[in-house]
């Protein structure tokens, strides 16, 4: 009796969460994959199957080429920029000093906000006509550069935008891991006469190493789909900026080609899955290194 | 001149704890001092200020002639063994002990050698290409004794190194310990809370106690003639009786009167009259049908070779005697006894000071 009513309590608890995880998650996914092998359109019924012609058509056009590399640049420059910069922040703030919560909450601001909203303090920033950063490099007697719509800028003015909003991110995961290294770690590196910059590459680095590979996994998955900036700063159909994301949405809400655009979903969503996997086997891998799992 | 020396070292740390309150200590070079006392005397505290782990609130600490005290760890060349070992989880053994010889950058030849030499000798030849968690911990501490006696540091100090492990390891990591620093010479400060490590292992016992000395000598010293209550309840397992009562003079002999108690006690020798505290180690008191001391047997404790009887007199602690291993004592069991005079010790009644 009890056995049953606790078998029952237990459904009770998980089912609304798995309810929404279907509709919202589960069912989404596979409706992709199923219209990707179709020529639905955003507008009017009758969707027809047609094979992997939409695949074939991805991996033919030069756009989607172009996207990849686009991508590829912003991933690796973004990550790789937020992780130095959130590193050498969280060094700074390892130490106990006065004021050091207050800086920390600061720093936490733009993580906190939605990404739209950033980017619509940063058009403002960055407007060639009006924005006050160029307000002020006039000021100093510099160029003007015309942050938003010059070719070469636009994707650096989107990088420097994700990288004020995601280095605190990364700063706060170094500092978890600077802070999970005891102090009589560095106390026996002293006494076994090591000096600072040796027992940063030795010591510090490599036992940050994990929770440093988590961070950049999280971000480089999410750094892979980025829109939510490009959108904003250029909207969607913007060659210089185009992303798998912004080129799907692009495909889907602006040509209305909804079969199309879910082959692109699903090419991106693959892309995600084998870099995580990757990562994921890294950082197993470093852990295993580091004798966290008994043999 | 002395190898090591300690001067009016204290340390009051930032919550206003005074941890060490003043410590002076002259070691000659290969010595073995043990510093004893219970947690919280300042031992591991003045450790520390030794290694540089801890910045002295005031004094000096003399490393060769050299005053270390502003110092950081790196530059003393002292070897250090932690009590909770502190090995890098994230290196193998190998690299756990190289590491130091690497740090003051030795070849990576004679790196090699030097860990295999030690390894070898400690037996942890196997274990070379473990990482410190898949290790047990008497193997840890053996990897954190090897990382120190790699090389040959000016001292070695030792937090309480066998804390953690089991009695059986601990004998032999003990044996080690001694063998090796006899074999090496290096001068060593180790700290422990066993009184038993301690009597075995020091050339000098130094015997701690809310922040300062209460006593430096070798171990008979200490425990033949404690120079307070403290060290001689702290010193000895167990520890030694105390009698309370006072020192009487009477036709120009002195005798033991014992609180609440007619008996006389011919003492054979000079004590100042007045109140006192008499201590006898439990070997030297004896069952005597006419002895100054009666009392109840409340336990008979059996430990193999001998045995520890404790009986209730009336003072605040049980009195206790060792006997033969064949010498049983029923529970309840009255008995009188007595001392051996020769091996009694009076300490004042008021400041547990010997006299």
């Amino acid at each position: 009796m009890v056995s049953q009513r606790t078998g029952l309590l237990k459904y009770g608890f998980v089912g609304p969460a798995l309810v929404v995880l279907i509709v919202l998650n589960i069912f989404p996914l596979l409706y992709n994959v199923v219209l990707s092998f179709t020529d639905a359109e955003l507008v009017g019924g009758g969707a027809r199957y047609v094979g992997g012609s939409n695949y074939s058509r991805v991996f033919s056009t030069a756009e989607f080429v172009e996207a990849i590399r686009t991508t590829a640049v912003f991933v690796a420059a973004a990550v790789s920029i937020e992780l130095c910069l959130g590193f050498c922040l969280a060094l700074a703030l390892q130490r106990g000093f006065r004021g050091k919560s207050a800086i920390l909450t600061v720093l936490l601001i733009p993580m906190m906000l939605s990404p739209a909203v950033m980017a619509l303090f940063w058009h403002q920033i960055l407007s060639g006509d009006y924005g006050i950063l160029n307000h002020i490099l006039a000021a100093v007697g510099l160029g003007q550069p015309e942050w938003l719509t010059a070719p070469g800028l636009k994707l650096i003015s989107i990088l420097m935008i994700d990288v004020w909003m995601w280095t605190p991110f990364m700063m706060l995961i170094a500092l978890a891991g600077l802070n999970s290294i005891p102090q009589y770690i560095y106390e026996a590196a002293e006494i076994d006469r090591a000096g600072a910059w040796r027992i940063f590459r030795r010591i510090t680095l490599p036992m940050c190493a994990p929770l440093l590979a988590l961070a950049v996994l999280l971000r480089t998955t999410d750094a892979l789909k980025q829109f939510d900036l490009v959108m904003a700063v250029t909207g969607p159909n913007d060659a210089a900026t185009q992303t798998l994301s912004a080129l799907l949405f692009q495909k889907v809400f602006g040509d209305g080609k909804t079969g199309l655009g879910s082959a692109y979903a699903c090419v991106l969503l693959v892309i995600v899955i084998a870099l995580a996997s990757v990562f994921t086997r890294y950082i197993d891998f470093i852990q295993r290194k580091q004798g966290k799992t008994q043999q | 001149m002395s190898f090591l020396q300690l001067q009016q070292l204290k340390k009051t740390f930032a919550d206003g704890t005074e941890a060490v309150k003043g410590v002076d200590l002259s070691i000659d070079e290969g010595e073995f001092i043990v510093l004893l006392g219970p947690s919280g005397c300042g031992k591991t505290t003045t450790l520390r200020m030794v290694a540089g782990l801890e910045a002295p609130s005031d004094g000096r600490v003399i490393i060769a002639g050299q005053d270390v005290t502003r110092l950081r760890p790196a530059q003393r060349d002292v070897g250090f063994v932690f009590q909770f070992y502190a090995l890098y989880p994230h290196m193998t053994v190998e690299q756990n002990i190289a590491f130091t010889l690497e740090s003051t950058g030795a070849a990576r030849r004679e790196c090699r050698e030097r860990v295999a030499d030690v390894s070898r000798v400690m037996g942890l030849g196997a274990l070379l290409r473990r990482y410190p968690r898949q290790l047990s911990g008497g193997d840890q501490q053996r990897v954190a004794l090897a990382r120190a006696v790699v090389r040959r540091p000016k001292v070695y100090l030792m937090d309480e190194p066998l804390g953690t492990l089991d009695a059986d390891k601990r004998l032999e990591m003990r044996e080690f310990i001694r063998s090796r620093q006899q074999e090496m010479k290096v001068t060593t400060i180790y700290v422990t809370h066993d009184q038993e490590e301690a009597m075995s292992l020091a050339d000098r016992v130094v015997v701690m106690h809310e922040g300062m000395i209460c006593q430096a000598g070798p171990p008979t010293e200490v425990y033949d003639d404690p120079a307070s209550l403290f060290v001689a309840r702290f010193v000895g397992s167990p520890g030694m009786n105390f009698i309370p009562g006072s020192v009487v003079a009477d036709d120009g002999q002195r005798f033991f009167v014992p609180h609440q108690s007619q008996a006389r006690m011919p003492l054979g020798r000079d004590v100042r009259p007045g109140p006192v505290t008499l201590g006898v180690r439990p070997e030297y008191v004896y069952p005597s049908s006419d002895g100054p001391i009666a009392g109840s047997v409340v336990m008979d404790e059996y430990q193999g070779n001998f045995r520890s009887i404790h009986i209730d007199t009336g003072f605040a602690h049980n009195l206790v005697m060792r006997a033969g291993d064949a010498d049983a004592r029923a529970v309840g069991e009255s008995i009188r006894l007595s001392f051996n005079a020769e091996h009694t010790r009076f300490f004042d009644g008021n400041t547990g000071q010997r006299l």
